[in-house]
């Protein structure tokens, strides 16, 4: 059974939930209250390895946004070779989701001969919280504690969430997008 | 009188002249020789300056000839921090904790773009200089520098010694 | 091989995930326990890492992990940049590994471009890879004997990784991170005399592996300190993510080179060295034959070296060579524009993984349209096995416990990032 139709079938046990495929990688987007249900189904299906779990924060995704642009305007959209990057406006880019936070679990499945991998993807709004896949893939214990430091996403469930890489009275969660990159502005340089 | 010069050790016992046989110095400059002979790095690595730093003293480039053997495991036993790496602002207390457990005369070399001035990392979590909270004696610039620049920054520190410059935080003391 | 029939006893029980946070070892209530802190500056924890331990007389009842004394932004910080520019953050993260951290990102954002990078440049990329990996074991074999109280192995093995980092500077032009992997390719070709060099090299490597294998392999105190300690077994890998040689040595047959294989690694002959036993000794000496092992890929990666490109064609992403500079015009605005703007990635998410010294090192990136990428986040093999130490450790000798972070090979700015 390929991925995809993996994909499928685990997509069909679960409500609300969506397929797609590009770059070669199948992604199932679920319903945030669904994951640890979804990783258990997937656990079972054969993927038993968590590779990697990524947030990323979508807050002016594809327009003017807060973490500053320079040089290029917007939308760019598809890439047209017959198009250099300045000229010209290009498709408008509109992020994959209808909520701020994206949760990508990257898991694999070892046994296949090719292994396959399954993307399941999870969206939350700030301040939404979801439940933690730590009793199903229990090395998802520091990278959801990453994700809650640095990009302020909270696991309902999780057994010890607490900041990980920055300090304990630190303010705010630096990956965010509304977070400013920080630094001291330096005299005589045209970046402030 | 016949002028016998020293010439083996065993007729320097002999020699008339004595500007041949005895060295006349200051006891600052004798000090400041043997301390500037025997600087001893504290093992203080934070990120790749410090493979770097190991690499220094390892036989290519070996600082144990200028006199840096030993590289101690323990602040009060060590004469120069050598920051190599860029630091977080969590790490600051513990430097910073680490350089008062020194004992005097201690000197601190900021090894590297990212303890001199923060690097290429101008954001929210590195400290931009660790001459915020160090007196910082030499700068080595490079990410990560040679080890024969860091060699060159150690003997900077040689230099300043034997030329009678006091350690920074005393500089910053007489400032402030 | 020696270590796969060896027979040893299990001086403690194979380590299980803990409950209920799988990587807090929780002490007792017990008041003659004494609460010690090794690190965050300490000669034994491999960069800035602190544990918070709790012992009882000399065995340990309490762990848990404080990370992020080296949390650098290095993420955010790339976000900032564009494609091109931000491949100098990446290497800083994993400083061991750097080549396979530039190598990661650069492969992720092929895959968003739809990019291929032509044979030769696959082919060097792999040189390269292997090359880090004999890098970041020297390191860990020179480092991890000194944990261990014998330090004569770090100066030995630090002679060998300066001739590695002579072999990346002929390339690359600087010892460490020299932004060699470039997103299409590498960024130059390497030099005539890198074939005659590398070989050298091989030829002196191949002696001295022997040699180490010698010191550590025999050695009493060694063989008393590591075997039967710190066992893994393939279920606890598999829970708590752990990849690389630390899964290998327990009898996981995973390596993404051979079962996955990536780039030069789909022509190139891997076969995965799996250990049984999973203890601190298999991961020594498995990281020992990987050496050897990767000392063998480099050496068919010569030998079969493609002529040809070494980066991809395409002029709207990867610059122009600088002799085109002074007599094309469109060449000229190429540079231009893909210096000061940079080329635009299509909106998309990939995952690009390769294996690297640590385990399974990925990055997952988000583009959307724009000329800088809107996130970056590693996946960091040090993060995930920094995890297991508590249950590893629990019930140990303090000096078990080094021995154990040691075999881990975690790193900090990896952890961190």
């Amino acid at each position: 059974m390929s991925a995809r139709a993996d994909a499928d079938g685990l997509a069909a046990g679960l409500a609300e939930a969506t397929v797609s495929e590009a770059l070669g990688e199948v992604t199932i987007d679920v319903q945030s209250a669904q994951i640890a249900d979804a990783c258990a189904a997937a656990l079972a299906a054969g993927y038993d390895f968590l590779c990697d779990l990524a947030a990323t924060d979508y807050l002016g995704f594809g327009g003017e946004g807060v973490a500053g642009y320079w040089a290029s305007p917007s939308g760019a959209g598809e890439r047209d070779i017959n198009h250099p990057a300045s000229s010209g406006l290009g498709v408008v880019v509109s992020p994959p989701g209808t909520k701020r936070f994206a949760i990508s679990y990257q898991l694999l499945d070892r046994s296949a001969r090719p292994a396959r991998r399954l993307r399941l993807r999870t969206w939350v709004d700030d301040g939404e919280s979801l439940p933690s896949v730590v009793g199903v893939f229990p090395c998802a214990d520091y990278q959801e504690r990453e994700a809650w430091d640095l990009m302020g996403i909270d696991f309902s469930d999780h057994p010890h969430l607490e900041r990980i890489f920055l300090p304990e009275g630190w303010d705010g969660h630096p990956h965010r997008k509304d977070y400013p990159i920080g630094g001291e502005p330096v005299q005589f340089s045209d970046e402030v | 009188m016949e002028v016998i010069p020293p010439g083996r050790p065993h007729s320097a016992l002999r020699a008339t002249d004595i500007e041949r046989v005895v060295m006349t110095t200051t006891v600052d400059k004798v000090l400041n020789w043997a301390a500037s002979n025997s600087l001893w790095p504290f093992g203080f690595g934070l990120a790749c300056c410090a493979m770097e730093m190991i690499a220094m003293v390892t036989p290519r480039y070996d600082i144990g000839r200028f006199g840096s053997e030993i590289v101690r495991a323990t602040p009060r036993q060590s004469d120069l921090l050598i920051v190599s790496g860029r630091v977080s602002h969590r790490m600051t207390a513990p430097i910073r904790e680490l350089y008062e457990q020194m004992l005097e005369p201690k000197w601190v070399m900021a090894m590297g773009a990212c303890s001199s001035t923060g690097g290429m990392f101008a954001n929210y979590a590195i400290l931009q200089g660790v001459d915020k909270i160090v007196p910082v004696d030499v700068y080595v610039p490079g990410c990560p520098p040679r080890p024969e620049a860091v060699i060159e920054g150690v003997m900077t520190i040689q230099k300043k010694i034997k030329a009678g410059i006091p350690p920074a935080y005393e500089q910053q003391r007489s400032q402030a | 091989m020696s270590a796969l029939s060896d027979r040893r006893t299990l001086r403690y029980p194979p380590a299980e995930v803990l409950s209920p946070i799988p990587s807090v070892l929780i002490p007792p209530d017990n008041p003659d326990t004494m609460l010690i802190n090794l690190g965050p500056n300490h000669p034994s924890t491999h960069g800035v890492l602190r544990l918070v331990t709790t012992l009882d007389g000399e065995k340990v009842v309490g762990l848990h992990n404080e990370l992020g004394y080296v949390h650098t932004g290095i993420e955010k910080n790339m976000e900032q940049k564009s494609y091109w520019k931000a491949i100098t953050y990446a290497p800083r993260a994993d400083y061991n590994a750097f080549f396979a951290n530039e190598l990661v990102y650069c492969m992720a954002v092929e895959k968003l471009l739809g990019l291929e990078v032509p044979r030769r440049g696959e082919w060097i990329r792999a040189i390269f890879t292997e090359l880090q990996r004999i890098h970041n074991h020297l390191i860990f074999l020179g480092t991890g004997s000194v944990d261990l109280g014998g330090i004569a192995l770090l100066f030995y093995c630090f002679r060998e990784r300066d001739r590695v980092l002579d072999l990346v500077e002929l390339a690359g032009g600087v010892r460490m991170h020299p932004r060699y992997a470039q997103v299409g390719g590498v960024a130059e070709d390497i030099p005539v005399a890198f074939d005659r060099e590398a070989r050298s090299f091989i030829k002196e490597m191949r002696a001295r592996v022997d040699e180490y294998e010698d010191l550590i392999g025999q050695q009493p105190i060694f063989r008393d300190r590591t075997r039967g300690i710190g066992v893994i077994t393939p279920e606890f890998a598999r829970q708590m993510g752990l990849t690389g040689p630390n899964a290998r040595a327990s009898g996981v047959n995973w390596d993404l080179r051979a079962h996955e294989p990536y780039g030069a690694y789909r022509e190139l002959q891997v076969q995965p060295i799996v250990f049984e036993v999973g203890d601190v000794y298999d991961r020594y000496l498995i990281r020992l034959h990987e050496i050897r092992q990767s000392v063998d890929i480099i050496e068919q990666a010569l030998d079969g070296l493609p002529s040809g490109p070494w980066i991809a064609d395409d002029r709207k992403v990867v610059l122009p060579p600088r002799h085109e500079l002074h007599t094309s015009m469109e060449s000229l605005i190429h540079h231009f524009k893909l210096v000061t703007e940079g080329y635009r990635v299509p909106a998309g998410e990939a995952y690009a993984c390769v294996e690297g010294p640590r385990g399974e090192l990925g990055c997952n990136l988000v583009a959307d349209g724009s000329a800088k990428p809107w996130r970056v986040h590693f996946r960091s093999a040090s993060l995930v096995m920094l995890q297991s130490v508590a249950a590893l450790c629990k019930g140990v000798l303090l000096a078990d416990l080094i021995a154990i972070l040691a075999s881990l090979d975690p790193n900090m700015g990896d952890c961190d990032r």
